[in-house]
C-alpha cells in the first residue's frame, strides 16, 4: 500500500509530482532553503527530538539557512543568482533520523510504556 | 506500449530541467556549459556529515539480533533451578529452646554470628517504652568479666566488627569476624547478653546521649516512617516510638533493663545464627555451654501479640516546616503479616510500583509506570514503594520526597497507579515485577551478615527457613488474577495513613487521597 502510494508520488514516475517538485525547487531556491528546513520543531515534537540527534555541523548549517532566508525576505529581496544555481533544495538530512523517532515512539507506545514527551498547549 | 515508450523517453529528457535551470549565469565557470551543477554532497562538511550519518542510520534498519538475546523489551518467565542449589541451613534446638542455626559456606574466611530475638519495642509498655533500644546500647558497655568498653574491644582486636539493631519486632545482636575467631565471638556475645552490668554512671551518660538524638533529629525518611507508624497503629503497641519518650528515658534505670532482659530475652524466643566459615556442630556445643543463663520460660511472642493485637487506624499525621527544602511523605495502607501467603503478592506489587531517585540510571524507561510518569515529568526527587510485615499486621504504601510545587501530581500520580493494581494489570508488568523481586532476594542475600540476618529473620517470622526453591514458586504463582484480587483485598476502598513532614502545604488533603483509592469507572 505504502510503496503504490510513493509511486504515485514519486517525481520521476508521476508528471504531476514532478511538477509539484519543480515549482517547490524554483520557490526554496530563491531563498537558499532545503526542504528539511521547513520542519518546524515547535509543531511536532518529535522534529525536535530529531534535531537534538542531529550533529551539530548540520543543525548549524539549517540554522544559518534559515536566518539567510529570514533576512532575504525582511529585505523583499532573493538570493543572488549565482548562488541560486548551487542550491540543493531536495537534499535531505532530516528524513532518516525523523522516521528513526517515529519508530522508536511507536515501538515504545505498543509495548505500552508512557510516552517521553507529549505535546502541552502553551 | 510505444506511447507508453515514448512517454518515458519524454519524461527522461525533462530531467534536467526539473533540478536546474538553463539560465546563463556571468560566473566565470559557465562559458563553457549551459548551466551550473549544484555542489556533490562531499564539498560541504555539514553535507558530508549528512551522508555518513544516513548510512550509519541504514545499518539501523537491520538490528544486531545478538542485542535481543538477554535484553528483550519482553519479559520472558525463565526456570532459575540452576542457580536455587543453596547450601543447606543446619538447625538444632537446644534443651532450654534456643535455636542455633547455621549455612556454612566453604569457600568463605569470614564468618557472621549473631542472636536474634523476637523482642522489640512492641513487647514493651507504655510506662516502660525505650527500654529496648536503651537496652541495645547499654548491652556492651560492660559485664562482669570484661570491664566497659571490653567486648567492642576484644571484637576490634580480632579485626571484626560488633553491631545491634532494635526493631519494633526483632532486637540482633551480631560480630561479622575471621573465621577462625567465631567461637570467640559466641562468647563474647553470651557474655554480653547474660552478664552485663548496668552501671549509674554509664546508664546516665547514655541517657543524654539519647536526649540530645531525640532533641536533634526531625527530618529524615527514618522519622517519616516513624510518624507513619505511629499514626497508623495509635493506640496500639506497634505504633510506639523505639527510641521511647523523652520521659520514660529520663527514668529508665538499672532495674528496668534487667527487668527486660529477663521477660523478653528468653531462649525459645531467640534464635544463633551464623554463616560463613563456621561449622554447626561447634557452634551447638559453644551455645550448650554459655547460654545457660537466660530465661526459658515458654511464652512465645505470638501469645504476647495475641493478648495486644495491634489496631490500624485511617489517619493521618501532617508536620509543617517551610524551612526545609524538600517535603517527605509516605502513604501507606493495612497489609498483612509476614505468615500471609499473600504477603509475596504485596512483595510483588511493591515492585511493580517501583523505586527511583535521581541519581538511577533508567528513570523514563523503566518498567514500572509509576515510575514513568515520576521520571519524565520530574515531579519527585525520589520515591519507593515499601511493604514490612509484622506478625499480625503490615504496612504497605509508597513514600517520595519532593519539592514543594509538585506534590499534587505527585500525589496523583502514587493513587492512581496504586489503585489501578486493582483494576488493570497486565501480565507483561507482573513477570518483570516477579524477575526483579527473584534477583533483588538473590542479590540481597550476598554476604555472610545479609545470609545470618536472612536465617535469623526467617527463624523467627516463618520458624523454618523458606528454601530458595520454594519462595521461587511461591512468587512465580503469583499472576495479574492474584495480584487484581490482593489489590483488591488491600487497597481498594481501605482507609490509608498519612504522614508528612516538610512544606507540605499543597500536599492534598486525607479526603482527597480517601477518594482515590477507588475508581468510579465499574
Amino acid at each position: 500500500m505504502s510503496s503504490f502510494l510513493q509511486s504515485f508520488l514519486d517525481p520521476k514516475k508521476n508528471w504531476l509530482a514532478a511538477m509539484h517538485m519543480k515549482s517547490l525547487t524554483k520557490r526554496l531556491r530563491k531563498y537558499g532553503l532545503r526542504y528539511d528546513d521547513l520542519y518546524d520543531p515547535y509543531y511536532d515534537l518529535d522534529i525536535k527530538e530529531a534535531l537534538n540527534r542531529l550533529p551539530r555541523e548540520i543543525v548549524d548549517a539549517r540554522t544559518q539557512r534559515l536566518k539567510r532566508a529570514i533576512d532575504l525576505s525582511m529585505k523583499h529581496e532573493y538570493l543572488p543568482e549565482n548562488l541560486q544555481q548551487v542550491q540543493t533544495p531536495f537534499r535531505s538530512y532530516l528524513q532518516d533520523m525523523l522516521a528513526l523517532v517515529k519508530k522508536e515512539n511507536a515501538e515504545r507506545e505498543a509495548l505500552g510504556a508512557l510516552p517521553l514527551y507529549q505535546r502541552t498547549l502553551p | 506500449m510505444a506511447i507508453r515508450h515514448l512517454l518515458s523517453l519524454a519524461r527522461r529528457s525533462h530531467k534536467p530541467s526539473s533540478s536546474f535551470t538553463l539560465v546563463r549565469s556571468s560566473s566565470s565557470r559557465s562559458n563553457a556549459e549551459e548551466f551550473i551543477k549544484p555542489p556533490p554532497p562531499t564539498a560541504t562538511i555539514y553535507d558530508r556529515i549528512a551522508h555518513s550519518l544516513k548510512s550509519k542510520l541504514q545499518k539501523l534498519e537491520n538490528p544486531d539480533i545478538r542485542f535481543l538475546k538477554y535484553g528483550s523489551p519482553h519479559p520472558t518467565q525463565t526456570p532459575h533451578t540452576h542457580i536455587l542449589s543453596r547450601p543447606e541451613t543446619k538447625i538444632t534446638t537446644l534443651p532450654n529452646g534456643l535455636r542455633v542455626a547455621t549455612e556454612s559456606a566453604s569457600n568463605s574466611r569470614t564468618a557472621t554470628v549473631g542472636v536474634w530475638m523476637d523482642a522489640g519495642s512492641r513487647f514493651e509498655s507504655d510506662e516502660t517504652n525505650g527500654t529496648a533500644h536503651f537496652l541495645e546500647r547499654m548491652i556492651f558497655k560492660g559485664t562482669e568479666k570484661r570491664r566497659a568498653k571490653g567486648p567492642e574491644e576484644e571484637i576490634e582486636n580480632m579485626g571484626g566488627h560488633l553491631n545491634a539493631y532494635t526493631w519494633r519486632e526483632e532486637t540482633a545482636y551480631y560480630a561479622k569476624v575471621m573465621g577462625k575467631d567465631v567461637l570467640k565471638a559466641v562468647d563474647i556475645l553470651a557474655d554480653v547478653l547474660q552478664n552485663s552490668k548496668f552501671e549509674e554512671r554509664c546508664i546516665s551518660r547514655e541517657r543524654g546521649v539519647i536526649l540530645r538524638e531525640l532533641q536533634a533529629g526531625g527530618h529524615t525518611e527514618e522519622d517519616v516512617f516513624d510518624h507513619l507508624h505511629s499514626t497508623a497503629f495509635q493506640y496500639s503497641p506497634l505504633g510506639r516510638n523505639i527510641h521511647g519518650t523523652c520521659d520514660n528515658i529520663k527514668t529508665i534505670s538499672n532495674e528496668h533493663l534487667h527487668h527486660y532482659i529477663q521477660t523478653h530475652y528468653t531462649t525459645p524466643r531467640m534464635v544463633l545464627a551464623a554463616s560463613g566459615a563456621v561449622k554447626h556442630e561447634e557452634i551447638v556445643e559453644q551455645a550448650k555451654k554459655l547460654f545457660t543463663k537466660l530465661s526459658s520460660d515458654s511464652t512465645t511472642a505470638t501469645q504476647l501479640v495475641a493478648k495486644e493485637p495491634a489496631s490500624f487506624t485511617g489517619s493521618e499525621v501532617r508536620i509543617i516546616n517551610d524551612y526545609v527544602p524538600l517535603a517527605k511523605f509516605a502513604v501507606a495502607f493495612e497489609a498483612t503479616s509476614s505468615t500471609d501467603p499473600d504477603s509475596i503478592a504485596l512483595m510483588v506489587m511493591r515492585e511493580m510500583l517501583g523505586s527511583w531517585n535521581k541519581n538511577t540510571g533508567g528513570g523514563k524507561h523503566m518498567g514500572s509506570k509509576l515510575v514513568q510518569r515520576v521520571s519524565i515529568n520530574g515531579i519527585a526527587e525520589s520515591m519507593k514503594a515499601f511493604s514490612t510485615n509484622y506478625k499480625d499486621t503490615g504496612l504497605f504504601g509508597v513514600y517520595a520526597v519532593a519539592k514543594p510545587d509538585c506534590l499534587g501530581d505527585l500525589s496523583f500520580a502514587i493513587m492512581s497507579e496504586m489503585t489501578k493494581l486493582a483494576y488493570r494489570v497486565s501480565e507483561d508488568d507482573v513477570i518483570r515485577a516477579r524477575n526483579q523481586l527473584k534477583s533483588s532476594l538473590m542479590l540481597h542475600t550476598d554476604g555472610t551478615t545479609p545470609i545470618a540476618e536472612d536465617i535469623g529473620h526467617q527463624l523467627l517470622t516463618y520458624g523454618r527457613r523458606i528454601p530458595f526453591a520454594e519462595l521461587f514458586t511461591r512468587i512465580d504463582a503469583v499472576d495479574a488474577s492474584t495480584i487484581k484480587r490482593v489489590a483488591n483485598r488491600f487497597l481498594y476502598d481501605r482507609d490509608l495513613a498519612i504522614s508528612a513532614i516538610g512544606p507540605i502545604q499543597d500536599l492534598p488533603d486525607y479526603n482527597w487521597f480517601r477518594r482515590r483509592t477507588y475508581w468510579n469507572r465499574y
